[in-house]
């Protein structure tokens, strides 16, 4: 008897330990955003994070500081300044960084241990610029092999061409009618790399504004585009050698182009060269301006979304997710939001991830829809409920939460939305949504943990883009969905199933 | 000239009277016409002419309209993104703007304008280049109704107030219905001083020297500018690799340059007495045609107590050139180190650039400098404007 009274005594601290995990102690969401204060006077325009190993950041800021926050004393320190609309960084050491900037991709020293940058050398500048606003530059990001790789923006039908250029000139598309971004010194809209040796190698074209590099895991180049003339809508390509994404005006600068006017090529012709995008972000739903692709490296410190894409984004005040698979040999995948509001800020132009696997962001507006400053997300630890990954079936899409769903949504096909439309490639500014269509779930089912739910549709067609629409989802312990809409490309059909 | 594009004329709903979309003051007037039995009396029309340009804003921030009346608003896209304009009810910007946002995916169906009273008219997005209207009636009570871009991302930066008054509408800086940075009438913020006293949009004091890497005028577009001590300040082409002129007083002023997209460079704010009229001034033969320019690559620069020491290669010579203001600040002291000369190197300047030389290395013939490699090390050139 004494034994059972012990027992019992012993399930009852059990189930007040237990009930003083339940959620009402977890903090109220999944992720907080902090500010992080800037220094006095500056113009909090960022072009680059990136993080030193022992945690401090270094930002760079499009007035051309380039400077060193230490989170432990919350202290700004200048480490060069003078550069020219810096947009990119690779640190080297805390010594010795890589800054793209307007005229060249420049390795910045510091020689004589002071703390500051006094030594500017070109890596290349082996570009052209017009003079053109819009000649931004992104990068670089390194490949295993050690190449680099940076981004050339194209120029602007809004903006000039100064009397002096750099590099050769090549006027067919200046001043642009009809009005369309150009490319009138070489290698704007291309992909270039740098090799380990010092050569500069134009690597890729058809890109119009590719504001976001990076190179993952699997030693893979992703590029994110923006929306425009030639690209119906903003886009992640998986960027590979010697292939043509879709704007025509830098294939002006191909190696023996002898077809005058790339723009007045027919479109058939076009579509035939280019490479699509492995994920479209629907224009004014997902993204209508998505900046820098990071990977989360952190194992976990972030929450369950490791391996995964997080890209930023300058109109909303949102962080979306990409999630990549392999169908048919080509990769294509999925994009939908990661975080919206909660004190996030518009301008989501930089993100790096920092050692204790926060997030960082910075934040631009340069003209366009944005704001200023710095902040980071930071992981509470309570568990998110959201969509963990998505597979195209044969017949369908298998969508894996981070949790199990409650019990009663799976059965109820009305609470999954699905809409397919796709968007046209021509030069007019974006593309409007074709062939907009509900397509009706014809059944649900739900895995035995209940984590996995698979939505049967009638048809899947190639090139549309299927937009899902989840509604009241609730995890088992009640936690209502984060995010209730994604977005995934079909490039390719999934015959394995 | 980017014309007016979109022209089909709609019905449209939710306009307190007039509700349709005209596309021209003769159409609305012959309609009016008609409907008056061409009655002479002149309808009060007004119209007014906005533009969405760069810098997420329309060109007029607010604007003053008499109760009752006929407004046609006419919008023309001057920038590159897609802009919209709902026009609403008092106080209502906030709102729309989150009915807007709370559309979602039907945001693009719906051109981001969201189906509420609070809606008193619209124009649907356009394109950069194109150009749309509406004509609304002016509503009988007196106030401050917004317009607002209702494009995601846009409706917080991108508004204006229509004040519907008799009298007169607030002093700029006073108007809390318009965006807090266009109540500022003259921005002047951004010029860079060379006494550094001036707030210049960085988290250090400006005190020469210092450089700035900027597009900037009759230069190349990888121009270089440096701001020295004592009023003095220079332009260095990274792209030719050569000074290109020089100018006493004030730095520059970079205002267009940050604020207005497509601004092409930065202003320079002294009087210019220096401009090198040369094809390049180095030669590595004396010849007059000087046909063949040497090929010239930047290497970069050091800084050394803040002045920047260009390195630069010419032909198979390389050229290290630090420059810093003579003590009375009215001219330029320009150090040379040359290396990997096995032949004398020629310096030239034109007789009408605005500069005197002096050079403690060399021979003079008029206008050239010849530098033997040994005297090429190291010499030293001093350009003061001419007349001083």
């Amino acid at each position: 008897m004494k034994a059972l009274k012990y027992f019992f005594w012993i399930i009852w601290i059990v189930l007040i330990a237990c009930k003083s995990d339940e959620p009402e102690i977890l903090p109220e969401f999944s992720y907080q955003v902090e500010n992080i204060d800037l220094p006095e006077g500056l113009t909090g325009e960022t072009g680059a994070l990136e993080f030193l190993p022992d945690g401090r950041l270094v930002a760079c800021f499009l007035r051309g500081e380039v400077m060193i926050y230490s989170p432990k004393s919350k202290k700004w320190q200048m480490f060069a300044s003078g550069l020219h609309e810096p947009l990119g960084l690779l640190i080297i050491s805390e010594k010795e960084m890589l800054v793209m900037q307007r005229p060249e991709l420049t390795r910045i020293k510091d020689t004589d241990d002071d703390g500051k940058a006094d030594l500017f050398e070109p890596v290349t500048d082996e570009f052209g610029m017009s003079g053109n606003y819009h000649e931004w530059n992104y990068g670089p990001v390194k490949d295993q092999q050690g190449n680099l790789y940076i981004g050339l923006n194209t120029a602007s039908e809004y903006g000039k061409v100064m009397p002096e250029v750099r590099g050769r000139l090549d006027t067919t598309l200046v001043p642009g009618k009809p009005l369309q971004k150009f490319a009138a010194v070489p290698y704007r809209g291309w992909i270039v790399q740098i090799t380990p040796e010092g050569k500069t190698v134009p690597y890729a074209s058809g890109l119009r504004s590719p504001n976001g590099l990076v190179v993952d895991d699997a030693n893979r180049l992703f590029v994110n585009d923006n929306q425009g003339d030639w690209v119906g809508t903003s886009v992640m390509y998986q960027v590979e050698k010697n292939h043509f994404y879709g704007h025509p005006a830098s294939l002006l600068w191909e190696e023996g182009w002898n077809k005058g006017d790339p723009s007045k090529l027919p479109i058939p012709e076009l579509e035939s060269m280019r490479s699509k995008g492995a994920v479209l972000y629907p224009h004014g739903i997902m993204a209508a301006s998505p900046s820098q692709p990071v990977i989360d490296r952190s194992a976990g410190k972030f929450g369950p979304f490791s391996g995964q894409f997080f890209v930023g984004e300058m109109n909303q005040e949102r962080i979306l997710r990409v999630l990549l698979e392999e169908i048919g040999g080509q990769l294509q995948g999925a994009c939908l939001p990661f975080l919206d509001n909660h004190g996030l800020r518009k301008g989501n132009n930089r993100l790096a991830f920092a050692p204790d696997g926060s997030l960082w962001v910075g934040q631009a507006q340069h003209g366009y829809a944005g704001d200023l400053g710095i902040q980071r997300i930071v992981y509470t630890g309570k568990p998110p409920m959201d969509i963990h990954s998505i597979h195209l079936l044969k017949d369908g899409f298998e969508l894996t939460f981070t949790q199990p769903v409650s019990d009663s949504v799976a059965i109820d096909t009305s609470k999954f939305y699905f809409r397919h439309y796709y968007y046209d490639y021509h030069l007019k500014y974006g593309s409007d949504q074709y062939d907009v269509l509900h397509v009706p779930v014809s059944q649900v089912e739900l895995s035995a943990d209940r984590k996995i739910i698979r939505l049967i549709l009638p048809v899947i067609k190639a090139g549309y883009v299927y937009e899902l629409t989840l509604k009241d989802i609730l995890s088992e312990r009640g936690v209502a969905l984060q995010n209730k809409i994604i977005c995934y490309t079909v490039n390719q059909l999934n015959d394995q199933q | 000239m980017r014309g007016i594009s979109q022209v089909t004329p709609k019905l449209r709903s939710g306009v307190s009277i007039c509700g349709q979309r005209t596309t021209s003051l003769l159409i609305l007037v012959s309609c009016l016409f008609s409907v008056k039995g061409y009655n002479q009396t002149k309808i009060d029309t007004l119209r007014i002419n906005l533009k969405a340009i760069p810098g997420m804003q329309y060109d007029l921030v607010r604007f003053t309209v008499k109760p009752g009346i006929y407004l046609k608003l006419v919008l023309t896209n001057e920038d590159e993104m897609e802009h919209n304009l709902v026009i609403g009810k008092k106080a209502s910007r906030q709102k729309i703007v989150e009915a807007a946002t709370a559309l979602g995916a039907q945001g693009p169906t719906f051109g981001y304008i969201p189906r509420i009273d609070d809606v008193l008219g619209s124009i649907p997005v356009i394109k950069g280049g194109q150009a749309d209207s509406i004509t609304i009636r002016v509503p009988r009570n007196t106030g401050v109704y917004p317009y607002v871009c209702t494009f995601p991302g846009h409706g917080n930066i991108m508004f204006g107030a229509m004040h519907v008054t008799n009298g007169v509408m607030p002093e700029l800086t006073a108007d809390m219905d318009i965006p807090a940075h266009r109540r500022k009438s003259g921005n002047n913020d951004q010029a860079l001083h060379s006494s550094g006293h001036h707030s210049s949009g960085h988290p250090y004091p400006l005190n020469p020297p210092y450089l700035y890497r900027v597009l900037m005028p009759d230069a190349g577009p990888a121009a270089i500018a440096v701001c020295l001590p004592v009023g003095l300040a220079y332009c260095w082409d990274a792209g030719s690799c050569r000074l290109r002129y020089a100018w006493t007083g004030e730095f520059l002023d970079l205002t267009d340059y940050w604020t207005i997209k497509g601004e092409l460079h930065a202003k320079v704010l002294g009087s210019i007495f220096y401009r090198d009229k040369t094809r390049f001034p180095f030669l590595m033969n004396n010849t007059e045609t000087d046909s063949i320019l040497p090929r010239v690559q930047f290497k970069g620069y050091r800084l050394i107590n803040g002045y920047p020491e260009f390195n630069y290669r010419v032909g198979n010579a390389e050229v290290f050139e630090l420059n810093l203001s003579t003590k009375d600040g009215k001219g330029l002291l320009r150090q040379f180190r040359i290396t990997g000369l096995e032949q004398p190197i020629w310096f030239v300047h034109d007789k009408e650039d605005g500069a005197n030389y002096q050079s403690d290395k060399g021979v003079w013939t008029g206008y050239r400098l010849k530098l033997e490699p040994k005297d090429a090390a190291s010499f030293t050139i001093t350009m003061t404007k001419t007349g001083q």
